[in-house]
Parts: C-alpha cells; sequence; structure tokens
C-alpha cells in the first residue's frame, strides 16, 4: 500500500497561513480576546457576593423563588472554595463563546433550512466540528493564537456550533408547513414569514440548540484550559495532572454550579422569550392554582431594577476598593505593576518555582500571570514572545526537541538546578534489587512491567530505547506507559500493599522524600548524563525586563531547598500554592532578597558616589578583573573610570596618585623594575592569586607526554617545533633556559611570534585533533576554553611562580577604607579567573563589561563575597 | 360578467413540465407521463364563477383539486395556462404584485385551519391586515368585527389550543374575513369537523354568504357538502373537471359513468324537489279531483324535498299539485314520477327539461 498523509498538507498549510494571514489571524485574535476580555472585565471585576445576588435575581425571575435561593447558595459556595475569580472567567470565556457561536449558528442555521444546498454543504462541515477531536484544531490554534484565551475560545467555539445550527435548522423546518403556506396566502414576503411565523415557532427548539451551545461550551473548559484559558478549567486540568484530588473536586463541583445554573436559565428564557413558552408557562401555572408563591416571579420590570440596583452597587464597591488597593511599598515596588506573563509545566519542581517567582515577584511589585500549560504550546508561546518565562527547562535532553525547534527564539537565563537524574526505582523493601542489572530474570516478580509516564516523555524514550537494549531487559520487561499522576498512584498503591513494582522516576522529586524508594544504578550509564534546569525566556526579555532576568540569572536552588519547597506546596491547601511559597519563605529569611535583591538599595557601599580611577595594560588577567571590579564598583554606586595604559606610564600615574589601583601586578618578579622604583608611593593591597606559572602545554590528547622529559625523542609529533609569544617576552628568555636544562634545545626550535599567534595555532591544532607544542602561563583561559595540559617541571627549571597583586596609590587605605578591605580580601581561583576570560575573549573587544557583566550574573552571590555589605 | 376565470390550467410536477403539457395537449395520457417522471396533477381545468356565487370543486383525494386552488391565488405556478381575477391575468404578475393581490383581494380557508398557535384569536384574525399594514387600532377593530360575524365574539383573548376544532375554523374564517377580500378560497375548509359541526358551519357559511356576497371557490369530497354548498359544482377526476354544473345537473344528468357512481349514495330524496321532477304544464284540476269532488288534492311547492312528498301520497292515493311560490299550480307529481326519481339508474330520458337552478334545496 503507497502510504498517504494529509497531514503533511495539513501541517504546510498552517505554516503557510501562519506567515500569510497573520493580520487575519491578529483581527480574529483581537475580536474574541476583546469580547471575553469586556465580559470578563465586568463579571470578575464585581463583588462576589452582588455579583452572586444578581445571579440569584435573575433565577429568581426566570425560574421563581427556590431556584433564586439555590443559586446564591451556589455561587456563594464557590466563592467560598476561593474558585470565584475563576468561575467569572470560566463564565466569560462560556459566554464569549456562545454569543460568537450564536451568532454564526443562528443565521446559517436559518439559511439552511431555507435553501437545501446550503443545508447540504453544512451538514458535513458540522459532523466534522462535532467530531473531530479538540485537540486537533487546538494544534494549529496554538500555532495561529499561541496559548491563551483565543484558542480556547476558537476550539469552545467550533465544537459547540454545530447543536446551535443543527436546532435553528431543525426548528426552523419543523413548523406546519400549513402555516407557512397559510402565511403566504395573506401575501407575507419570505422575510416576514421568518420573522413572524418561523421564527418565533421555531424559537422553543432554537432555544434548546442555545442551551445545548452553552452546555457543551462548559464542557470544553477543561481542553481549553489546556491551551491557556483561564478558568476553572485550567483548575482541573492543573488538579488533573498534578493529583490534587481535593482542588479537582472542589472546581469540579463550581463547573457542576455554573453548568446548572446556565442550564436551567436558558431553559427558562425559552418561556420568557418565546411567545409558545410564555403560552405554555400560562398553561401550567393555570393547572397549578396553589403553592402560587413559591411560583411566583418577579416580573421583568421588578427583576431588572433589582439587577440593576445591585449593579450599581457593585460599580460603586469597585470604585471604592479600586482606590484603596494593595500595592508594593515604595522601596521594593521595582515591577511599578508591570505585568509578567509566565508559563509552567506541571511538574513539580515547575509549579514550585513559578509560584515562588510569582510570589517574589509579587513582592516586588510587579503583577506577574501565570498559565499552566503543556510543553508544547508553552515553548511555542515562549517562541512567540507571548509568555515571558519558565523556570523548568530540562536541557540538554528532555526538552531538546522543543529546543531544537525555538532555541533560536528563546533565551536561557542560567540554570538553577542541576544535574538531574533519571532512574527506576522500586520500593527499597524489594531487596537484591540496587542496580538494573538486578533486574534481569526478575521480570515474573514485577508483573514483567515497568510503570511509565508519559508516552511522549524523553525519558521514555531513553528508557526504552537505550536502556532497556543496555541490560538485555527488553522482552522480560514491558514499559507500561500511563501518566506521571498515574505512576505516582500505582507507587503507591504498591507501597500500601507491599508489592514490587518498578517505576519510572527522576530526580529531584519528593517521591523520594515521601516514600522510601532505593534508585537503581545505572553502571553503564545507559540513561545518559544528568540534565540541568534553567530558566529560558522569550528572546528580548532580558533587554526588556533587566532586572527580572539578572534575578533570574542569579537564581539557584539546592535540592534540599527545592524538595523543602515542594513539600510545603504540596502541604498547602489545595489552589494555594502561593500560601505554601509565603510559608517557605518565612521559614527562609532573607531568601526573597537573595533571590530578588532591590537593585540600587542598600547595596550600595559606604563609599557610594566617590569616583574612582583604575588602570590596566591589556593583559588577559588584567582586563578580566579590572572590568570585573568596574560593574562591582558600579553596583556598590561607586563611579568607576577605567582605562588602559602600558605597564610602565601605569605605575608612573598611580605613584602621582593619578590613578587609584590596578590588579595586576605580578610579584616579586615579573614587574619588579616598577615596583622597585615607586614603592615608596605605592600600596601593596594584596596578592589575589599565586602562584603564577610558566609552562609549556600540549592538548591532553596527546598521550604520553606529560612532563618536559617526556618530549625529548618526540620532536617528530611536534615537528621540532614549540609555538612561542613575543621574542620579547620574559617566558621566551627562560624557556631557552629550559629547554637547554632539560636537554632539548636541539631537538626543538623555538617559534617566537606573537601571543594572539600562539592561541590561534593551538586553536587550529585542537580543531584538527592534532598535537601542538606551545608557551602558555598560567593562569590563563587557554586552559578553559582547551583540553591543554601543563607539562610538568620536575626540575624547576622555570623557576617559581609570581603571585599577582593590587597595587595602588599611597593613601588608598584612607581614601578608600571600604574598597580597600575588598580588594585586601578579593581572591580568585584559577577555575573562575580562567572562565571569567574565556567569557570576556568570547564577548569580543568593546564589550569587555557586558562580558564581565553576564559572568557576573551568572557567579550569583559572588559580587556579595567580593564587595560585602552590611 | 365573471369575476374569476380560469383558462386551461395545467400543473405538471416532475422534470420537464413544459413538455409534458404539449404531449397532454396532444392527447398523451397522464400515466405515461407518469412513466416518464412528470406528474401532470391538473390538466386543462376551465371555469368561470360569478361574482357571489359559491364554485365548489369536488373530487377525490388526488384529483387534482387542491392544486387547482392554489393556481388561483398563485401559491403554485400553472405550468400553463391563465387565471384571470377582474380581467386582470394573475399569472403575468411578478411575486411582490401577486403579493399585493394576495394580501388585499384573495383570502383562503384552510382544511386544517392553521391558525399561527403563538397569537391569540385576536392576533389571528388581525393577521392579514397586519401584513397589508393596518395600524394597530384598526385592525384590532376590524378582527374583533370579523370575529363577531363569524360567532366568536368575546373569545377574542383566548388561544387557538383552547378552542374546539369548529371554533378554530370559525377564527380561519374569520381571519380569511377580516381582510374584505373579495374572493374566498376554501380548502376542504370543512372536512375535518364532526358532521354536526359541520352542517353547523355549512349553514353559517351560506347565512354570512346572504349579506356578504362574496365570490368563494369552495373544495371539498363530500357531494352533499357541494349539493348543500354550491351554486356551481366542477367534479374532477384524475387531474381534469369531468362536468360542471348545478348540483342538479350533476345528479340528474350526469356527464359520465364515473360521476354517475359518484353520485350513487347522495340521498336523492332530500336533495331533489318537487320542482324537479314534477310533470309540467297546465294542471286540470279536476282531473284530479275524485268523482264526488270531496278529496282535493294536497298541494306542494316547487321547492319541497321529494323527502316530504311521502306523508301526502300515503293519505291520499293520487298526484300532488305542485305550486310555485305564490300558489299558483305549475305541475303536478305522481306516485310513479316519484319513484323513478329515486330509483338507482337515474333514467336521463324521463325528466322534464324543468330543472332550474333552485332545484335544488339547499336554499332551503
Amino acid at each position: 500500500m503507497p502510504e498517504f498523509h494529509p497531514g503533511n498538507w495539513a501541517e504546510t498549510a498552517v505554516n503557510w497561513l501562519q506567515t500569510n494571514l497573520s493580520w487575519l489571524f491578529d483581527l480574529i485574535n483581537t475580536v474574541l480576546t476583546g469580547l471575553y476580555d469586556g465580559i470578563n472585565m465586568v463579571l470578575g471585576g464585581a463583588e462576589p457576593l452582588l455579583l452572586a445576588g444578581i445571579f440569584a435575581v435573575i433565577a429568581f425571575w426566570l425560574r421563581g423563588l427556590i431556584a433564586g435561593v439555590v443559586a446564591f447558595v451556589g455561587f456563594v459556595l464557590i466563592d467560598s472554595f476561593g474558585l470565584w475569580g475563576d468561575a467569572m472567567s470560566t463564565l466569560s470565556l462560556v459566554l464569549a463563546a456562545a454569543v460568537i457561536t450564536i451568532f454564526f449558528a443562528v443565521p446559517t442555521g436559518i439559511l439552511a433550512a431555507r435553501t437545501k444546498a446550503v443545508s447540504a454543504a453544512v451538514r458535513p462541515v458540522l459532523d466534522v466540528m462535532q467530531t473531530m477531536p479538540a485537540f486537533v484544531y487546538l494544534i494549529p490554534g496554538v500555532m495561529f493564537f499561541s496559548v491563551g484565551t483565543t484558542p480556547g475560545l476558537l476550539a469552545t467555539i467550533i465544537f459547540s456550533m454545530p447543536p446551535g445550527v443543527r436546532m435553528t435548522e431543525l426548528g426552523i423546518r419543523q413548523v406546519d408547513t400549513e402555516l407557512v403556506e397559510a402565511a403566504d396566502a395573506f401575501g407575507t414576503s419570505p422575510r416576514q414569514t421568518l420573522a413572524r411565523v418561523q421564527f418565533p415557532l421555531a424559537l422553543p427548539t432554537i432555544m434548546a440548540g442555545i442551551n445545548q451551545v452553552i452546555m457543551l461550551a462548559l464542557s470544553m473548559v477543561v481542553i481549553a484550559g489546556m491551551a491557556g484559558a483561564p478558568g476553572l478549567g485550567e483548575r482541573v486540568y492543573a488538579a488533573v495532572t498534578q493529583v490534587q484530588i481535593g482542588l479537582g473536586v472542589e472546581s469540579g463541583i463550581a463547573v457542576v454550579i455554573l453548568a446548572m445554573y446556565l442550564d436551567r436559565m436558558t431553559g427558562a428564557l425559552n418561556v420568557h422569550v418565546s411567545p409558545l413558552g410564555r403560552r405554555a408557562a400560562a398553561k401550567a401555572a393555570a393547572m397549578m392554582g396553589r403553592m402560587q408563591f413559591v411560583r411566583y416571579k418577579p416580573g421583568t420590570v421588578v427583576a431588572l431594577s433589582g439587577v440593576l440596583a445591585l449593579t450599581l452597587a457593585a460599580g460603586g464597591m469597585n470604585m471604592i476598593s479600586s482606590g484603596s488597593g494593595e500595592q508594593a511599598q515604595g522601596g521594593t515596588n521595582v515591577g511599578k505593576g508591570k505585568q509578567l506573563k509566565m508559563g509552567y509545566i506541571p511538574w513539580d519542581e515547575g509549579i514550585a518555582t513559578s509560584y515562588l517567582w510569582k510570589e517574589a515577584l509579587e513582592e516586588r511589585g510587579y503583577k506577574p500571570g501565570l498559565t499552566q500549560l503543556d510543553p508544547g504550546p508553552l515553548y511555542t508561546s515562549l517562541s512567540q514572545g507571548r509568555t515571558d518565562f519558565q523556570t523548568d527547562a530540562w536541557l540538554p535532553t528532555t526538552h531538546q526537541q522543543y529546543w531544537d525547534k525555538y532555541g533560536s527564539k528563546m533565551e536561557k537565563l542560567g540554570a538553577w538546578y542541576g544535574p538531574t537524574s533519571l532512574e527506576l526505582s522500586v520500593p527499597s523493601y524489594v531487596k537484591g534489587v540496587n542496580s538494573l542489572d538486578d533486574l534481569k530474570g526478575k521480570g515474573k516478580k514485577f508483573h514483567g512491567k515497568i510503570i511509565g509516564i508519559e508516552s511522549s516523555a524523553g525519558e521514555m524514550k531513553i528508557l526504552k530505547d537505550k536502556v532497556l537494549k543496555a541490560y538485555g531487559l527488553q522482552g522480560e520487561y514491558k514499559v507500561v506507559s500511563s501518566s506521571t499522576s498515574s505512576m505516582l498512584s500505582e507507587l503507591k498503591r504498591s507501597i500500601q500493599q507491599k508489592e514490587p513494582v518498578v517505576v519510572t522516576l527522576w530526580s529531584p522529586h519528593w517521591a523520594y522524600n515521601k516514600y522510601g524508594l532505593t534508585k537503581l544504578k545505572d553502571p553503564k550509564g545507559a540513561f545518559g548524563k544528568g540534565e540541568k534546569l534553567y530558566n529560558v525566556a522569550r528572546k528580548g526579555f532580558a533587554e526588556d525586563e533587566p532586572t527580572v532576568a539578572h534575578w533570574l540569572r542569579n537564581f539557584h536552588l539546592s535540592e534540599k531547598q527545592l524538595t523543602s519547597l515542594e513539600a510545603k506546596i504540596q502541604g498547602a491547601p489545595k489552589g494555594q500554592e502561593q500560601q505554601g511559597v509565603k510559608q517557605w519563605l518565612k521559614a527562609h529569611p532573607g531568601f526573597l532578597d537573595k533571590m530578588a535583591p532591590v537593585p540600587g538599595q542598600k547595596k550600595h557601599g559606604n563609599d557610594a558616589g566617590k569616583s574612582v580611577s583604575m588602570a590596566y595594560f591589556p593583559w588577559d588577567e588584567a582586563i578580566a578583573t579590572t572590568y570585573l571590579w568596574d560593574n562591582i564598583l558600579e553596583d556598590r554606586g561607586y563611579k568607576p573610570k577605567v582605562e588602559q595604559l602600558d605597564p610602565g606610564p601605569l605605575f608612573t600615574a598611580m605613584s602621582q596618585g593619578q590613578v587609584d589601583f590596578q590588579t595586576d601586578a605580578w610579584l616579586p618578579t615579573t614587574h619588579e623594575q616598577y615596583w622597585r622604583k615607586y614603592k615608596d608611593r605605592l600600596t601593596d593591597v594584596g596578592s589575589w592569586y599565586g602562584p603564577t606559572s610558566l609552562e609549556l602545554s600540549v592538548p591532553s590528547y596527546v598521550k604520553g607526554v606529560n612532563s618536559l622529559d617526556d618530549l625529548k625523542g618526540k620532536s617528530k609529533l611536534f615537528g621540532g617545533k614549540i609555538t612561542g609569544i613575543e621574542s620579547s617576552a620574559g617566558e621566551m628568555k627562560i624557556l631557552k633556559q629550559v629547554l637547554e636544562d632539560y636537554g632539548l634545545d636541539k631537538e626543538y626550535k623555538v617559534v617566537s611570534s606573537s601571543t594572539s599567534s600562539m592561541l590561534s595555532a593551538v586553536d587550529k591544532s585542537v580543531k584538527q585533533h592534532k598535537p601542538v607544542l606551545a608557551t602558555t602561563w598560567s593562569p590563563h583561559w587557554v586552559y578553559n576554553k582547551y583540553p591543554m595540559k601543563k607539562l610538568e617541571d620536575p626540575k624547576g627549571a622555570w623557576g617559581k611562580g609570581d603571585h599577582i597583586h593590587v597595587t595602588a596609590k599611597k593613601g588608598f587605605k584612607k581614601d578608600f577604607p571600604e574598597l580597600y578591605g575588598w580588594l585586601r580580601n578579593f581572591k580568585m581561583s584559577e577555575k573562575d579567573l580562567g572562565s571569567l576570560e574565556a567569557a570576556i575573549q568570547k564577548g569580543g573587544k568593546g564589550k569587555e563589561k557586558e562580558s564581565a557583566r553576564k559572568w557576573l550574573d551568572a557567579h550569583p552571590g559572588l559580587e556579595d563575597k567580593l564587595a560585602p555589605v552590611k | 360578467m365573471s369575476r374569476l376565470r380560469a383558462e386551461h390550467l395545467y400543473k405538471v410536477f416532475g422534470r420537464r413540465a413544459d413538455q409534458a403539457v404539449a404531449q397532454l395537449e396532444a392527447g398523451t395520457d397522464r400515466d405515461e407521463l407518469r412513466a416518464q417522471g412528470a406528474t401532470a396533477a391538473v390538466i386543462d381545468a376551465s371555469f368561470e364563477v360569478e361574482e357571489g356565487h359559491i364554485f365548489v370543486v369536488m373530487g377525490l383525494s388526488g384529483s387534482g383539486k387542491s392544486t387547482l386552488l392554489r393556481m388561483l391565488n398563485g401559491l403554485l405556478e400553472p405550468t400553463s395556462g391563465r387565471v384571470l381575477f377582474d380581467g386582470d391575468d394573475l399569472t403575468a404578475l411578478r411575486p411582490r404584485e401577486l403579493r399585493q393581490v394576495r394580501a388585499n383581494k384573495i383570502s383562503m380557508v384552510f382544511q386544517h385551519f392553521a391558525l399561527f398557535p403563538h397569537r391569540s384569536v385576536l392576533e389571528n384574525a388581525a393577521y392579514g391586515l397586519e401584513v397589508q399594514g393596518v395600524p394597530r387600532g384598526e385592525r384590532e377593530r376590524r378582527a374583533t368585527e370579523a370575529l363577531e360575524l363569524a360567532g366568536l365574539k368575546g373569545w377574542e383573548r383566548s388561544w387557538p389550543d383552547e378552542l374546539s376544532g369548529g371554533m378554530q375554523q370559525r377564527v380561519g374564517l374569520a381571519r380569511a374575513l377580516a381582510t374584505d377580500a373579495d374572493l374566498l378560497l376554501m380548502d376542504e375548509s370543512f372536512s375535518a369537523l364532526d358532521p354536526l359541526i359541520r352542517r353547523d358551519m355549512q349553514d353559517q357559511l351560506l347565512q354570512l354568504q346572504k349579506s356578504l356576497r362574496k365570490t368563494i371557490v369552495f373544495i371539498t369530497h363530500d357531494l352533499n357538502e357541494a349539493m348543500r354548498l354550491g351554486d356551481r359544482i366542477a367534479v374532477m377526476r384524475d387531474g381534469r373537471i369531468v362536468q360542471t354544473g348545478t348540483a342538479e345537473d350533476i345528479l340528474l344528468r350526469p356527464a359520465t359513468d364515473y360521476v354517475a357512481s359518484f353520485i350513487q349514495d347522495v340521498d336523492r330524496s332530500r336533495v331533489l324537489t318537487a320542482g324537479a321532477i314534477m310533470r309540467d304544464g297546465k294542471v286540470d284540476a279536476a282531473a284530479l279531483t275524485d268523482g264526488d269532488g270531496r278529496a282535493r288534492p294536497a298541494t306542494v311547492t316547487t321547492e319541497t324535498p321529494l323527502a316530504e312528498l311521502f306523508t301526502p301520497f300515503a293519505t291520499s292515493g293520487h298526484a300532488l299539485v305542485v305550486t310555485d311560490g305564490s300558489g299558483t299550480p305549475v305541475g303536478v307529481v305522481d306516485r310513479e314520477r316519484l319513484l323513478a326519481a329515486l330509483a338507482e339508474e337515474p333514467r336521463v330520458e324521463s325528466y322534464a327539461q324543468g330543472g332550474t337552478g333552485s332545484g335544488v334545496c339547499a336554499r332551503a
């Protein structure tokens, strides 16, 4: 059979539409969200009790006293669940969808009833709309409109359209033909026939259709919630994916209350809008006779004035409350009400950190919105710039597919946790199973089953493709894919019954805190290396929101912090994650300030405002540290100035007090001449690095060459060449002596060139995987960037190393006591210095300061360590 | 001058209707057409209706009588032929003009009443006026009047579903009368009613007609009803009008066997009158007297139905003298004539030519 995939065309078509008809989608988006926002503003803005009162009056008007009371109780119940806002969002969604649906469905139904061709054309379309799984048009919906209200609304409209059209068509068609003929016989025009006869007579059926439209719209809220539409649907979806039974039940009840209210009210509306309905009601009333007061319904005018009075009251309350709304205090109000859109995947660490950030951002005066999404929609949304950031990107493996697809349209804002690990785990009472190897032959014990998670998860793929094969478990075990929540409940069930079970898990996970579990060792490394959890933002976020980006970059959680936060959130009342976060923050004083420090406040140093002049000569470590301090001093409120000078002029200027300090004095050897000359007029603040060393180095893939001794007889390997640097450099002079000491002077020729030539030679060789012998020194970023190894110098021929000092003008200590203290304690490891140099190198010329800033941001806590302020 | 004239009306449903008409004109059979997928509902129907007359179209179901009726007000467009109303060709009008005619000049009463269930009795009666655009006050006044005419005074605020069938049809009648249309089309309007109520309604219609003098086309499948109501009667069979004439014509001189078999069940004694069966001419009163002159012959009028002749015959062995309205003897009926008239097989030759339109007791 030849394969046939109309799906490919659909994908092409969707892509084409996305590029060529974006204006149309924007228009649709504007209309839909505008309508929704409008309704939601009215419903969501009002005082819950007053609005519940309005709903009750409507129920009283439409159905009588009992209905009014029940409606009021129902809505108050929703409010007491704390789901009022969500319920109103859902109601707005349903109403907006219903309005649009009816707007299209009724005319279409009328057309279909009057024209056979339209009816025939519309019928299959309706069939498709009604039966096509809603998820299918949710995908392009999300692609066209990103996540949020619009795709959900659209899916809802599509799904609820058919009964509206069908019932309208049916209603009009079933009007007695004799009545239509009678109208015709009295000279009624077709349009008048529709208005005077067909429509009024079809109205009960059309109203039944509208009732169905609304009910179907309500049934779609959960699916709409998956696409990020706010409201109860989102709650239910969250509850389902996070196994929060309480929240699920409460949201479910709220949906039911809404459903019953809408159902009864639209049903009763028929009595009021259609003459036939009125007639039937009058008949029923005549039959009833007694129990009149129960049946009493206020007239339309009375009901309207009641609604009006309550509306006015609600409006007034709003005015009052908006005047005294809470706001973050002036000092910590960094965000000034700026809105941020966060998305999260309902994974525990995602929930935990997202709510943590939500709380932190609110504390800082931002208005963060939080939307739960599946990974696909979330990354789509990020790439389209509709979501600002998320905190739970598992890279490089789990979310690789999304990163590959959208990576260029997003930016990482640092890893806040890692490494993670994937593993299979068994309850600890299962003895004798400690590693994946142990699973072999025990298939019967576990019923040949490994309880998996969502089949789409990356871990499942690795498990099936690699792990089972690596340990020869395929055939013996079957991976049952279900969902994380199912896996966890299966785990819980098994543990309660003390049954053996193998589950697919990962770290960090709260299950390890809650249950006694054994992570099965993976001696073959089949699960691969662990990942890191990144903050990922839309492109340009760091530019738009530098402060938040800065905070995110510096964000870090230890496993203990993360799991305790998760536990607090788990323990909080369902649906009130933020309460859990608040409690956790209380238990971790100072965390918020560390996580989201208020820039420019309290962190200023004592000497803030003072000008400091720094100078450097263009050595890598000098550039690196100078710009590092440049950034730090700026943060501390100083006014640093940086200039580049050659060593001689630099020391001269400093001795004259024109330069306050510099960071790169190699003592006692390299800069001895200057030091000796000016030491009376200089201050040695202290050494921050040392000892330095000079050395020859080779790439680490060159085997068997670890020391200078090993070079002997290997000249062929390196073409008899040692790549040197500037011939004027001190190191080149010493190198000659070194070669003599090790008897290499005949065998090797030192090619002097320049530092940059040496580095490019290394770069070229490493890329081509060739041996190279280079003249290098430490500290240098070359070790950070390339896999170079320093050749040992057992004979000490290179001599003792220098220490790198910070030197300053005379009287520096008196002028800058605080800075003096910081510099005196300044220390940097070779690794840190190497990575800072590499970062600056990578950033390119002219961007040293920005590169140093990025590096600083990527090292949370360093600034406070280097320049502590009380 | 007739008010309504139908000229060679054809209605063919199905494919190639025009061709079918040509074929029918050429003498093709209806069944042959049906084989081709065309159904001839009405074939070459022509008739005239005088002002103030009730013209009854009678036929069994499927005979095409309802189709014929609907061509008269343009609800169905004739495949061929013309409908002239007051000299205007309705078939030539455009839809909008046709609607104007229907709104103002022609109204219709339906078999199953076709009342609008979402309107009150008054609103139903006022419907035609509403379409005409008559202001509310006036149309309610006129609708109330029409309801009063139809015998529904006091029911204006009721709803159709609260009324009995007969009352509902009175609403239908009032609705048709309210527009002051001159031409009334009644489509089996009394067929759905119980026999007693049907009779009441027939009486009421005749009563109203005395004062209103509308031009009425009345469709029925009930020959007795046709005989009672119709000034003239057209009998339809298989889409064709097989005979047009007065009730007496139909009854006494059926044009075809079909009509003859149709009228078998009619209660002749109630339909025929003495005037229709008497021997004309000057009556020699003496010849009818006993020799002793004691027994004067009984007299009846020309309008007396045959059913009422039995009693006089029973008391005297002689013939009866038939007098006209002024009491002048105009003819004689003897036992032989009476029995012959009631005989099942009417022999056309045996009757005198004296029958007039008033030979039917409908006006009684």
